[in-house]
């Protein structure tokens, strides 16, 4: 088999994490970058605090599948641990995962989070943030979602400058001060991994 | 001008029928279509002065009939549903097939396989079959965009209303698209005197008009043939793909190059043409079909019976549910990657809930315990479809049945003229201005011993608190229809008003015959994004303004 590669994001968490709205970020840095990609989301039931998941896949030609396969995403972002389990069997075995830490567990028969969080640093690639010590160090209480994202530009091939376009102009409506401090988020993110991981 | 667009599968056909020059869009919200027509809303906000406008309307039915009635007058039109609202609106839509239209309608309709947000996942197509009437069936946010257009210039063309289906995961794929240049809403002229008669369905018309359609369809066919095509290619086993099999088996070619040389037929508009089915089953021994949702092209392939045809209704492809690459994958024999190993963990599933601090549950607390204070803490409540179905599921499982738009309240009359006592139904303000309203006039004509529970949070709820077409008028609308002044009652669903609430509703199902209790208060999700703001300060100014007649709010 000598095919196209086509890579594949999986995006996941709970209803009102943000995470189609991460994923409109990403679609867009790496449509800047010269792929042609596209994305898929579920909306409806899901708004309601249920379990949110998008795709974004990406390739060097015109791609028309909306949904990746299992085994074969490259990345996985989750902003909730439990949210990350989910899907960690969509990955390829090279493929990474950075998640958030903090749980939202306002749910039933959820899982002690000492299992959760071993289960996940047993998964090879997988890179945990601590995002509520993250969010009181950078004394911004949503910082978590962007700080996952700078860690996960790590393993995407997008130019750092881009981000930082697609992310100023995503918060522009929002002022200056909103903008700083989600790049700033960004860049504390991007800085816990070293550079040249995913290449 | 063309440019580059990002936009939602469902939201390209918006702005394709906005491009293609319609007067105004219409629809009811339901997913995965809601984003359609709310694009096509904010781009007639755009362009005002443009003459164009978009309304959401009480119901599909009457969507639709907007659209046709400005198809007469001479205008393009768009109308958008998810696929149940079809249902709804399929006395307008199969009627419309024998009239024709004036100006070119586009049905844009999202079905949901796997049914992701509905009761069932039906497919469309069949119901363009039923009616005799054209399907255009996009894989790709691109074609979603230039199969509306298509669709236009076919609805004129043909003189009849076209199709549009969606599924899901088009509706809700997000990628570029190109646009065409952008035409005004021009409109071709008031339908001609000469033909007013086929817009009259009395019987003498309608057998005629029913000829003439019939006489179209190798037009329409014709039309369909334009768009579907075989790709040949070696060997006797080949795939048939219609809709995201196009688009899952596009990819898998790029992924497995082996895969181009499999002989194919493409659909993507319907009615297929007998002699391409023919000429394709000619070229192959096997055929696996690929298509969303029901075995519609497998059984007509398998019908020919000239070859073997494989799909869902021999287990290739599985019965029910959406396709998947998987599902390709495995019927075509291409090995799957192995990828990480899942968790050892259970996962519980996370099921959607009420959100916090929302007046529904308070409404549901005082109906449950005011149910248990008359001794009737087992009664089956007749519930409806919004936000307030989630009350299905423990903990408060205070909900028994849930069926389609409306029924709440039909059937909690139905189950009581069987001497169920209480009869109780729960249905959303949205809901009961979509098809409640002529339940409570049979339910006030019979003088049934139901109790209906409107919850009113005064939009939309579920699909994106659009605003509700009963806005301030529940009180009105309930008394209009005939329920006695006094067997009506407006409470709060807050904590802090239960005992209240429980007393209220606990007169009200120990009442003989119907009664009426609305538990408003306003959607927390449209509060927090001051969605009525507006709405709300008019009516504040118009109640102040003493030159107007006050309005009558309660």
């Amino acid at each position: 088999m000598n095919g196209a590669r086509i890579h594949g994001i999986v995006l996941s968490g709970v209803g009102g994490q943000g995470v189609l709205s991460m994923a409109q970020i990403v679609l867009e840095a790496l449509r800047r970058s010269g792929f042609h990609a596209l994305q898929s989301e579920i909306h409806g039931m899901s708004q309601r605090g249920g379990s949110v998941h998008a795709q974004v896949c990406y390739a060097d030609q015109p791609i028309s599948s909306p949904l990746i396969d299992d085994g074969c995403a490259d990345l996985l972002i989750a902003l909730e641990p439990l949210e990350a389990l989910r899907y960690v069997p969509m990955l390829r075995i090279s493929g990474h995962l950075v998640v958030a830490e903090d749980p939202i567990a306002d749910m039933e028969g959820y899982p002690p989070l000492e299992d959760v969080h071993a289960a996940l640093r047993a998964v090879r690639g997988s890179h945990l943030l601590d995002t509520e010590a993250l969010a009181r160090k950078l004394a911004h209480k949503q910082a978590g979602g962007m700080a996952l994202l700078g860690m996960a530009s790590r393993f995407l091939p997008v130019a750092e400058s881009l981000w930082q376009d697609v992310i100023a102009q995503r918060f522009a409506a929002k002022g200056e001060k909103v903008t700083a401090k989600n790049l700033e988020a960004f860049e504390a993110g991007r800085n816990l991994i070293g550079e040249g991981v995913g290449a | 001008m063309t440019q580059h667009t990002l936009a939602l599968g469902v939201e390209a056909a918006a702005q394709a029928a906005f491009d293609a020059g319609i007067k105004g869009a219409f629809g009811y919200p339901g997913t995965p279509s809601t984003e359609g027509f709310e694009y096509a809303e904010a781009l007639v906000k755009q362009d005002a002065g443009g003459g164009r406008v978009a309304h959401w309307a009480a119901n599909e039915k009457v969507a639709y009939d907007l659209a046709l009635g400005m198809s007469y007058a001479g205008h393009r039109s768009l109308v958008t549903m998810k696929h149940v609202g079809l249902n709804v609106a399929m006395d307008a839509y199969a009627n419309s097939a024998l009239t024709g239209v004036q100006g070119g309608l586009v049905l844009l309709v999202a079905d949901d396989p796997g049914m992701h947000s509905s009761q069932n996942e039906q497919d469309s197509r069949r119901l363009a079959e039923f009616a005799w009437l054209p399907c255009l069936e996009p894989s790709t946010v691109q074609e979603a965009y230039d199969f509306t257009w298509r669709a236009f210039e076919l609805s004129e063309a043909l003189q009849v209303p076209v199709m549009l289906r969606l599924v899901t995961r088009l509706a809700h794929c997000r990628a570029p698209f190109q646009r065409r240049e952008v035409l005004a809403p021009t409109g071709v002229g008031l339908t001609p005197k000469a033909r007013v008669q086929d817009w009259v369905l009395i019987p003498s018309n309608a057998r005629r008009r029913y000829v003439d359609l019939l006489a179209k369809q190798p037009r329409l066919r014709e039309a369909a043939a334009a768009m579907n095509r075989i790709v040949p290619g070696t060997g006797r086993r080949g795939v048939a793909l219609a809709g995201l099999g196009r688009a899952y088996f596009g990819q898998l070619v790029l992924e497995h190059p082996e895969l181009a040389a499999l002989p194919r037929l493409e659909v993507a508009a319907y009615p297929v043409q007998p002699e391409l089915e023919q000429a394709f089953l000619g070229q192959v021994d096997e055929v696996l079909v690929f298509e969303e949702d029901y075995p519609v092209l497998e059984e007509r392939l398998g019908l020919r019976g000239r070859a073997r045809v494989r799909g869902r209704l021999d287990g290739a492809v599985p019965r029910t549910g959406e396709l998947s690459p998987r599902i390709l994958k495995d019927a075509l024999g291409l090995a799957t990657p192995e990828g990480k190993a899942a968790a050892s963990l259970e996962l519980p599933v996370r099921a959607p809930r009420f959100c916090e601090g929302c007046g529904h549950v308070d409404a549901y607390e005082a109906i449950q315990e005011a149910l248990r204070n008359v001794g009737a803490p087992e009664a089956r409540v007749f519930g409806d479809i919004g936000c307030y179905t989630l009350a299905a599921q423990e903990p408060l499982a205070a909900i028994h049945a849930v069926v389609e738009m409306g029924a709440s309240i039909s059937m909690a009359v139905g189950a009581s003229l069987a001497g169920q006592t209480p009869s109780v139904a729960v249905i959303g303000d949205s809901t009961f201005a979509h098809s409640g309203l002529p339940a409570l006039l049979t339910a006030a004509e019979a003088k049934a011993n139901v109790t209906v529970v409107v919850l009113d949070n005064r939009v939309v709820g579920m699909t994106g608190q659009q605003p509700s077409q009963a806005l301030d008028q529940v009180e009105r609308l309930v008394l209009g229809l005939g329920i006695p002044e006094a067997d009506l009652q407006t409470l709060t669903p807050l904590p802090s008003r239960h005992a209240d609430n429980v007393a209220a509703m606990e007169a009200a199902l120990r009442h003989a015959g119907p009664s009426v209790v609305v538990f408003r208060r306003e959607c927390i999700q449209s509060l927090r994004r001051g969605v009525l703001k507006e709405h709300d300060r008019e009516a504040r100014e118009h109640a102040a303004c003493s030159s107007c007649t006050p309005e009558v709010t309660r």
